[in-house]
């Protein structure tokens, strides 16, 4: 039934030997995702946290959190969070969160163990070079939380560390001086991991296809891994000299994102020259690629779901969804300045960043429509992984709306730095990108264990989060609406208090939701060891990391070369008696 | 029905597998990725620096015949050195291994040379007063902006020449292949294509005209 | 191993190379010359980069061989490149501005 042919032997490595070659510094490709998919899942628990703590200072500003004063006896005196404190949490939560989680787990994670898979490889195209790009982001990661621990705390500047707050130093606030640097030097540890990590997905896509896949017969994942990993190489390479110079204020004295005559707490500071503007449009430069490198990871990882999900392939195809990618990642590149329409930059720019920025609305409905299409009438499998996907459909759509007014400078200068926009940036990022990631871990998760996660607690799992975070996320355009500014610690504002319940009821909402995800993190532990055994297909989809045994074995295939014959996601096809044919079946001439 | 019957269609061969589209190794391309990022990177710090000396109206142009001539002896350096990193790849190519050898070591050499007259001409820039964060001459956004540039760069030509001994000494003990020597040269010229860029916009632009 | 069975043949012997290298130098003189002209400087920016952007192209089309390799090598690389590095021109329209307006940095 599977086909074999010639072996190349330029990228062939034998089964490695010794605890810390199989277990620590592994060259496979599958060792290596689970390495990141962990560090994002450690990552994301610490940020999940920290959002409690914000959540709660938030709703109950006066009260203590008891404990808080031994994690920073300056930043939370008898467990008060101060206000500076509180930037510090939201600064290292947003870091940890888009950065570690969203960046590493849908594209380093999940992209490391299946993209060779799917294209019938080995490996990818460079092992040790891969082995590197986790432990130099490892090492970030662990400079990143060491902030936590240090006299200041974590840098109060966001993470997206405006100049001149992050470039002045101390005299600007705690966790200015040692926390922002250790900020810089973590954020250039993790920039160096992603460049790397991105050439090895290119040239791996490029080159290590097995015989028959073409790139148009590639699944909608593996497409969306390669233009991330595209867009990850152009867009890190705008930020790491970012954090060189800014490292460069700190350590160097020098003034690159610092203009003259600032006087902050009552002190000159000795600086002139340099432009806060800089840092801004070298920061979003990256910034925007980064939210699709975020997101397009998870219209694949739904695409490819929602295909098994609703037994066909999406409304459009291959080449609408891919040339619909495409386009956004095209396009992200020309958008940037919507992040800065009232930062003072030329009122100019604001017309020429709103024009490309409405314009990817349109590929991004044309998937959303398609999905909708595709869902509409079709017989679906609503098992765990299915809803995720569908649910994806669903806050995507909610956060991308709300995109549609922010894309407008005019209403933007009301609504930005409101709840309006942390509603709207959360929405796609912190939820719809996590459903991807949900939905991945399900959908995948037989493969990589050899199990199954229960059924049960995964479904309770998405409704509580479905409806949870509705109950977070859609209060907040009211609120921002209402004049509610971000990044407040607290509202002592007139037209500010009788905002505070719905606070409130956010902040309760997000710790049921919370609670729901130690449902989800007791279900993946519980099931690697006792879930039911999975067999080698168990969703009956049909591309080529279903033709391998779960887990599989080092080298994939097991030694054999697999032969693709058919397109990624042949449903209701004739020739066999159930719904679906796998890629590499030889039973009939191929159709495309 | 034949295998190759299968696969292909309307008579159109299909995907073999097992090479690149590009037809060079994997290596090369992984080389030429890289060679993208690092352009973007540096053109990122060249916008920077384009940037904030537009904006200010106090930018020195400090650069004596003396300092324009060390830059042109550099450059004329460079240059050379990617001419012999050409005949080391094309004598690698050609299986000529200690002739190829030997031309790489005249690229180290020429990369030496390039970071010493470079180290030099630091140093009497810093003995004359230029700081990354100050001079007596104008905007202190001209030192940061020279350090920043030319110590990015100069960190380039140094990991280069490292870079070009370990690739040297393997591919004389039979470790490394003709390609290794070629993607090294990759390297190499784009560190030269990069202070093509540099010389003219920080060193020519900065030359004290009277 | 056998990857690079298709690299085209690219120009015979070194002294292809070393014209590039005389042409290389003879641009690298015009500049150095054009440095000391005290022309308009948006005139000097323009023929500087100008002839600095045919110096690179130079060096990547015969010293790093992408004349000779695949076609599609070329269009995948420098498209993207050139792309992202014309889109931080936009970055100009501020730091012009931060001029005109006189809003100093100092």
């Amino acid at each position: 039934m599977h086909d074999s042919s010639k072996p190349t032997t330029e990228h062939h490595h034998s089964p490695p030997q010794g605890f810390l070659w199989t277990h620590v510094f592994s060259l496979d490709h599958k060792v290596i995702g689970k390495q990141y998919y962990f560090l994002s899942l450690a990552a994301v628990l610490i940020g999940m946290v920290l959002s409690w703590l914000v959540r709660f200072h938030l709703a109950w500003a006066s009260a203590a959190i008891p404990g808080l004063q031994y994690l920073s006896k300056v930043g939370a005196p008898g467990g008060i969070i101060t206000p500076e404190y509180y930037l510090s949490l939201l600064t290292l939560h947003g870091t940890l969160m888009v950065f570690f989680v969203l960046t590493t787990a849908p594209q380093a994670g999940f992209g490391n163990y299946f993209l060779p898979i799917q294209i019938g490889a080995e490996d990818m195209a460079f092992p040790r070079l891969n082995m590197l790009s986790f432990w130099v982001t490892f090492v970030g990661f662990v400079v990143l939380i060491s902030t936590l621990f240090v006299s200041d705390g974590p840098p109060i500047s966001g993470w997206t560390a405006y100049a001149p707050l992050s470039a002045i130093g101390t005299d600007a606030g705690p966790g200015l001086g040692t926390g922002q640097v250790l900020w810089v030097i973590s954020i250039g540890f993790f920039c160096i991991g992603s460049l790397l990590g991105a050439l090895n997905f290119i040239a791996t896509t490029l080159d290590l296809r097995a015989k028959g896949m073409t790139l148009a017969r590639m699944p909608y994942t593996t497409w969306a891994w390669f233009i991330t990993a595209v867009l990850a190489l152009l867009a890190f390479a705008v930020l790491l000299p970012a954090c060189v110079l800014l490292a460069l204020d700190h350590l160097g004295g020098t003034s690159f994102f610092i203009p003259g005559g600032l006087v902050v707490s009552d002190k000159l500071q000795p600086h002139s020259g340099g432009s806060t503007l800089l840092w801004q449009h070298m920061f979003w430069f990256f910034g925007h690629p980064e939210v699709y490198i975020a997101i397009i990871p998870g219209l694949g990882i739904t695409s490819h779901i929602l295909t098994a999900t609703a037994r066909k392939d999406i409304l459009g195809g291959t080449r609408v969804l891919v040339g619909c990618m495409v386009s956004i990642a095209f396009l992200s590149f020309m958008v940037w300045g919507h992040h800065m329409f009232i930062s003072g930059m030329n009122p100019f720019s604001s017309l020429v960043f709103s024009v490309p920025t409405l314009i990817i609305t349109i590929p991004a409905s044309i998937v959303t429509l398609n999905w909708i299409g595709t869902v509409f009438g079709a017989r679906l499998r609503l098992h765990t992984p299915g809803l995720f996907a569908i649910g994806f459909i669903s806050v995507f759509v909610t956060g991308g709306l709300s995109g549609f007014f922010l894309a407008q400078p005019s209403l933007d200068i009301y609504l930005h730095a409101t709840y309006f926009v942390v509603g709207h940036f959360h929405m796609v990022m912190g939820v719809a990108a996590i459903f991807g990631m949900f939905a991945g871990t399900y959908f995948w998760f037989p493969k990589m264990f050899g199990r199954m996660m229960s059924e049960t607690l995964g479904k309770i799992h998405f409704w509580v989060t479905f409806i949870g975070v509705y109950c977070i996320f859609m209060p907040m355009h009211y609120l921002g609406l209402a004049g509610n500014v971000r990044r407040y610690s607290a509202f002592v504002d007139d037209y500010l208090a009788p905002l505070i319940p719905v606070h409130k009821f956010i902040t309760i909402a997000a710790f049921v939701t919370g609670a729901a995800q130690l449902l989800f993190l007791f279900n993946l532990f519980w099931s690697m060891y006792r879930g039911k055994k999975a067999e080698e297909n168990p969703w009956q989809a049909t591309t080529l990391e279903w033709t391998v045994p779960s887990p599989p074995p080092f080298d994939n295939f097991g030694g054999r070369h697999p032969v693709v014959y058919r397109g990624p996601y042949e449903f209701a096809v004739e020739e066999t008696k159930d719904d679906f044919v796998m890629q590499d079946s030889p039973q009939q001439p191929a159709r495309s | 029905m034949s295998e190759l019957e299968v696969v292909v269609t309307g008579g159109q061969e299909i995907w073999r597998g097992g090479e690149s589209p590009y037809a060079i190794p994997s290596k090369k391309l992984g080389m030429w990725l890289f060679i993208v990022s690092d352009s973007i990177t540096f053109g990122a710090v060249l916008f920077c620096y384009a940037y904030l000396r537009l904006a200010s109206p106090d930018w020195p142009t400090p650069f004596r015949l003396a300092s324009i001539e060390n830059a042109t002896i550099m450059t004329f350096v460079l240059l050379s050195s990617s001419v012999t990193m050409v005949a080391a790849v094309e004598a690698a190519k050609a299986g000529r291994i200690a002739s190829s050898v030997r031309w790489l070591g005249a690229t180290m050499l020429g990369g030496v040379i390039f970071d010493v007259l470079h180290i030099r001409e630091w140093l009497g820039l810093i003995h004359e007063g230029l700081r990354l964060y100050h001079n007596d001459w104008g905007s202190s956004l001209f030192g940061a902006a020279f350090f920043t540039l030319t110590g990015l760069h100069m960190t380039h030509v140094t990991i280069g020449v490292i870079y070009l001994f370990i690739v040297a000494t393997g591919f004389r003990r039979g470790k490394f292949t003709s390609d290794d020597v070629e993607i090294s040269g990759l390297y190499w010229h784009f560190v030269d294509l990069v202070w093509m860029f540099i010389f003219p916009l920080v060193y020519l632009l900065s030359a004290r005209i009277r | 191993m056998n990857a690079t069975a298709e690299r085209s043949e690219g120009p015979a012997g070194m002294s292809w190379f070393l014209k590039v290298w005389v042409v290389l130098l003879v641009l690298t003189a015009v500049e150095i010359f054009l440095a000391y002209e005290e022309l308009p400087v948006h005139i000097m920016l323009i023929l500087l980069m100008g002839l600095s952007l045919i110096k690179a192209a130079m060096i990547v089309a015969y010293f790093m061989h992408l004349r000779y390799e695949r076609t599609s090598l070329a269009w995948t690389l420098v498209p993207a490149t050139i792309f992202v590095l014309v889109m931080m021109c936009v970055f100009f329209s501020d730091s012009l501005r931060i001029v005109r307006l006189g809003l100093f940095l100092h």
